[in-house]
């Protein structure tokens, strides 16, 4: 059970509507486009309204008029952000220079967070956590080796341009299929959280629609 | 390509939706047997035990809905879990994805009789990893008037005992272990994410950033398993039919094993080819 819906008629509605796009997402492997392309529509519509109420009702309204209607002077920070806002929106009119700004300020703090929180709470934790074990077995050990070892290979891997000499191109080339082998591995399991999803679609259809399912 | 070809790569999708729907008819529609005692999720059982009545856990609540299914089952276990012992759930979002998906457990939680007041909802919260440098900071000096996070009273004077972050979105347990870790001090996180996360979360719980992590359907039916007959109200999702996923890992394997062989055998003949003179 998918724990969606009810037992009302407004729940037998919608588990009518989520059945028949579901069976419509379905028909695109067989070939059916007109309906699977109906279906994506009627998703990429659902989505873009859901995010336009996010927006207004959960972000501007609360956190941007509501606080300026209540004193604007107290909240310099917020017409900033309008004033930045205006700009990005005005970008084709304005000076590249001018324009340049809300985005520059955008994908800085955006970087500079996501760097500063992959140095603080990954890089130096997850070394350090390698490096001090209280007590490390044999297997510990080993394993820690070999996963500085694969580490070092994809890096050398990434070495741009041609490595230079035999030794450099023999361990780019390891870390090249090594990261390759990484890979098959995550599709596997990207493969899995797939086919779970499969599965509950058709559960969802075998046991809740058609009341098939044990 | 032939039209019978054509047909027979058409119908392959719907003769293995058609097994699946079998295997599904004939399980019995628990994924149980996944279960495996002896699963490494950490330190799951402490970490809730440290759980007393009237607690606030703070739940992130990012899954994407690609993955969702996969731990929907674990997700509403481990949630009954906490609120079957007393705590306050205060859910919060990072992206809209997620949003929408909390707002449905929440829906359905209210419709299973759980006490709205229970349920804070702190709502989406923009701005990606800056949101959660806000929340954090929000935690440490909690006040009822922040500039980005508007905390509710009840975390703002109580604080807040654990964190529960339910992943699959690009803003979900490595986020949370990297921008609100370092800031927040002696705040326990526990993780549910899709196994596609496994390899990206696995060294957070070896390092013991993350207290405990279900990350795959075993650890998640294991985890199920454990839960006595009070939560099941709450959480009445039994988990996807561990024969329908075997019999489609076994289809797959044979279609990427197919593959292969095709290829293989391609390669073979073009070499028979070249060596005939």
């Amino acid at each position: 059970m998918s724990g969606f819906f009810g037992s009302g008629p407004a729940d037998q509605l919608a588990t009518w509507i989520a059945a028949i796009a579901t069976i419509a997402v379905l028909g695109g492997m067989l070939g059916e486009r007109r309906v699977f392309a109906w279906s994506q529509h009627l998703l990429a519509g659902l989505a873009t309204g859901f995010l336009g109420l996010l927006a207004v009702s959960e972000v501007i309204v609360p956190r941007l008029l509501e606080p300026l209607a209540a004193g604007p002077g107290g909240r310099p920070e917020l017409l900033l952000g309008v004033g930045l806002v205006a700009a990005a929106a005005a970008a084709p009119w304005l000076p590249r220079v001018v324009a340049a700004v809300p985005l520059s300020i955008a994908i800085g703090a955006l970087a500079a967070f996501a760097l500063g929180g992959a140095v603080v709470g990954t890089l130096l934790p997850q070394a350090a956590a390698a490096l001090a074990r209280p007590a490390p077995t044999a297997g510990a050990t080993l394993a820690g080796i070999g996963g500085a070892a694969i580490t070092a290979f994809v890096l050398v891997g990434f070495v741009h341009g041609t490595p230079r000499g035999r030794v450099m191109a023999a361990a780019a080339s390891t870390g090249r299929w090594l990261m390759l082998a990484g890979l098959g591995g995550w599709l596997g399991y990207l493969l899995f959280s797939r086919l779970v999803l499969l599965v509950d679609r058709i559960a969802f259809l075998v046991g809740e629609w058609l009341g098939l399912a044990p | 390509m032939t039209e019978r070809q054509t047909w027979l790569r058409r119908l392959a999708p719907a003769v293995l939706v058609v097994v699946l729907a079998v295997a599904l008819s004939v399980a019995s529609g628990s994924s149980a047997e996944f279960a495996n005692p002896a699963a490494s999720t950490g330190d799951l059982a402490g970490v809730l035990d440290g759980v007393r009545d009237g607690d606030v856990v703070l739940v992130g609540f990012d899954p994407d809905i690609g993955t969702y299914a996969e731990v929907r089952p674990t997700v509403r276990a481990l949630l009954a879990d906490v609120l079957d012992r007393g705590a306050r759930l205060a859910i919060v979002s990072l992206t809209p994805e997620g949003r929408a998906l909390a707002i449905m457990e929440r829906a359905r939680l209210v419709r299973a009789g759980v006490e709205a007041d229970r349920l804070i909802d702190l709502g989406f919260i923009p701005g990606a990893e800056s949101a959660l440098v806000a929340l954090a900071r929000q935690l440490e000096r909690p006040t009822t008037g922040g500039a980005v996070v508007v905390l509710a009273p009840a975390i703002a004077t109580e604080g807040v005992e654990l964190g529960v972050v339910v992943g699959g979105n690009d803003l979900g347990p490595r986020t949370w272990v990297e921008q609100l870790l370092p800031r927040v001090d002696a705040l326990r996180l526990v993780a549910v994410a899709p196994s596609v996360l496994l390899p990206e979360l696995q060294p957070y719980l070896a390092s013991g950033q993350l207290d405990a992590l279900l990350a795959t359907p075993r650890d998640g039916a294991a985890y199920r398993a454990g839960l006595g007959a009070p939560a099941s109200a709450l959480a009445p999702d039994e988990g996807p039919s561990a024969l329908a996923i075997l019999v489609g890992m076994l289809v797959a394997i044979a279609v990427l094993g197919a593959a292969v062989g095709v290829r293989l055998a391609d390669t073979l003949r073009l070499a028979r080819t070249r060596e005939t003179p």
